[in-house]
């Protein structure tokens, strides 16, 4: 567990330092896997599959904001389906539009779950959209998690019935109804978007209670809840689902649930503390969990110098060094004076505390903690003020 | 010399004007009677788009059958059906609209509040 925590920090710590270029990287992966997912599995118009011109738009996603992903994959969607028929790409674009007038407006930020959410069921992985916005979101999301549901579901049916929609060549009114038909009497979309959104409420308001390992009973809960509903209703409205699909989705999404919570929310229970005070108005009954955190743990490269390379650290910190010098020989000069024993036992002490400075300050590292101890050395140094005069004539004797 | 307060106060307010910030500032140059009058505008001009969608899907899905009974039908008490159901939708989107952004204006206060006190404290730490 230590080392994964230490590997956490790393993470963090790359993370914050690259972040201006890994953030770009990430929009670029995460447009470049939507596009690459649309074109794979809705793939009516050839030359939008080019991978050149997923590419091109992958790398402007990358330096524009993560909404523009989904703008830029929901015309991928609306091209491929007008290839098919324009009456899909116009059903399409109604339901998208809809959504986004009535919802997308209220929370821009969920946008990225209608393109997650039908990416999450291309990867045979949906069950992870629940858990994950039952964790990290709100009861809202519950609608953000549906509409992706909905899309998917719909694109879905397009996809399999695209034979039967090039049969219905001029009938435009037949072609319409088949496909509303397909978007409301699809009982297994909502089953799939009823047992989400319980999904989400229950992980949700586990999550936030008072108890300990909250997010793991919650997840595990949510888990059960959302294979049971998808069950029921496969025996209730006969939704053809996947048993083995459904169970081995739902460990798969436990699993990236708990990589999830592990970055998000890692805390040790073991340390708790319930505490108990008052003020005026109120009796406060306080338990703090504390977070689980380990500090990464500071590389220090020794170097064993030789004369030559000591030489190079003459010239990369001559302050230091020079200080060294003259506090050595002080040392040398202050013993053969007779009557400056003050003046010697400061010094020895200099040359001691110099001594372990050269040590920190070859070992090349550029943190805090040589400079402060530098400093310090050159803050000794200063306290010697009888070898002011001395140290240069040293060093040049050097 | 450095007054690590100031630093870390300041940190804190730079972090705050670089995100919700630059939101939370806009949001406040509004009444909020103004805010939210704004935002029920903009709400009743979405319902009626989206309703005027699903309502043309609604038609255009048995359109023949509509043109075959459009002149069997009462059209005053289809217009009527139609403009409660427009009335139902829009009002109660808008209820939902204002419960939202006057929720959304308070945080956005409560947070700027926050944000100005934390400016009188540091003009304080630097009188000092």
């Amino acid at each position: 567990m230590t080392k994964l925590l230490v590997a956490k920090e790393y993470l963090k710590n790359f993370y914050s330092k690259y972040e201006i270029y890994l953030w770009p990287v990430c929009k670029f992966i995460f447009a470049f896997a939507a596009l690459i997912m649309i074109n794979n599995k809705i793939g009516y118009m050839h030359r939008i599959e080019s991978l050149a011109i997923v590419l091109v738009v992958a790398l402007m996603c990358s330096f524009l904001p993560v909404g523009c992903v989904v703008v830029f994959s929901g015309v991928f969607v609306l091209l491929h389906l007008y290839t098919l028929s324009m009456e899909c790409a116009i059903v399409a674009f109604m339901l998208m539009l809809v959504m986004m007038l009535l919802y997308f407006r209220f929370a821009p930020g969920d946008l990225v779950i209608l393109l997650l959410t039908p990416m999450a069921f291309v990867l045979k992985i949906p069950y992870i959209m629940p858990l994950a916005m039952g964790l990290v979101g709100t009861p809202a999301s519950v609608i953000s998690v549906g509409c992706g549901t909905i899309l998917y579901f719909f694109l879905n049916f397009i996809n399999e019935n695209n034979t039967t929609i090039n049969a219905m060549e001029d009938e435009i009114t037949a072609k319409f109804r088949y496909l509303i038909d397909g978007l409301i009497d699809n009982k297994a979309m909502v089953v799939t978007v009823a047992a989400f959104a319980v999904t989400l409420i229950i992980v949700y308001l586990i999550r936030r209670l008072s108890i300990d390992h909250s997010w793991t009973i919650a997840m595990v809960a949510g888990s059960l809840v959302n294979v049971m509903m998808l069950l029921i209703g496969d025996l209730m409205y006969d939704t053809n689902v996947s048993i083995i699909g459904i169970m081995v989705g739902s460990i798969i999404s436990l699993l990236l649930a708990k990589v999830l919570q592990f970055f998000i929310f890692s805390v040790d229970y073991s340390r708790t503390e319930r505490v108990q005070f008052e003020d005026d108005e109120y009796y406060y009954y306080v338990k703090a969990v504390p977070k689980l955190s380990v500090a990464t743990p500071a590389k220090t490269v020794k170097k064993i110098n030789t004369q030559k390379n000591q030489s190079t650290v003459n010239k990369t910190m001559p302050r230091t060094v020079n200080t060294v010098n003259s506090a050595a020989r002080a040392r040398t000069e202050s013993t053969q004076s007779s009557g400056a024993s003050h003046g010697a036992g400061a010094s020895h002490g200099t040359g001691a505390a110099a001594s372990r400075t050269v040590g920190a300050a070859s070992a090349g590292s550029k943190s805090a903690g040589t400079v402060r101890t530098v400093n310090t050395v050159n803050n000794v140094a200063n306290r010697t003020p009888q070898h002011g005069g001395e140290r240069s004539s040293l060093n040049h004797k050097d | 010399m450095l007054n690590e307060d100031r630093i870390i106060l300041m940190t804190h307010m730079a972090s705050y004007e670089a995100h919700e910030g630059k939101k939370n500032v806009k949001v406040g140059n509004y009444f909020r009677g103004d805010y939210i009058g704004f935002q029920v505008l903009n709400s009743i001009i979405s319902a009626t788009i989206a309703f005027v969608i699903v309502f043309g899907m609604f038609i255009f899905y048995d359109f023949e059958v509509f043109m075959q009974d459009i002149y069997k039908m009462d059209l005053l008490e289809f217009a009527r059906e139609v403009l409660t159901a427009y009335l139902v939708v829009t009002g109660g989107y808008v209820v939902i609209t204002y419960i939202v952004y006057w929720r959304r204006y308070n945080k956005v206060k409560k947070s700027l509040k926050r944000y100005y006190s934390n400016l009188k404290k540091l003009s304080g730490i630097y009188e000092k």
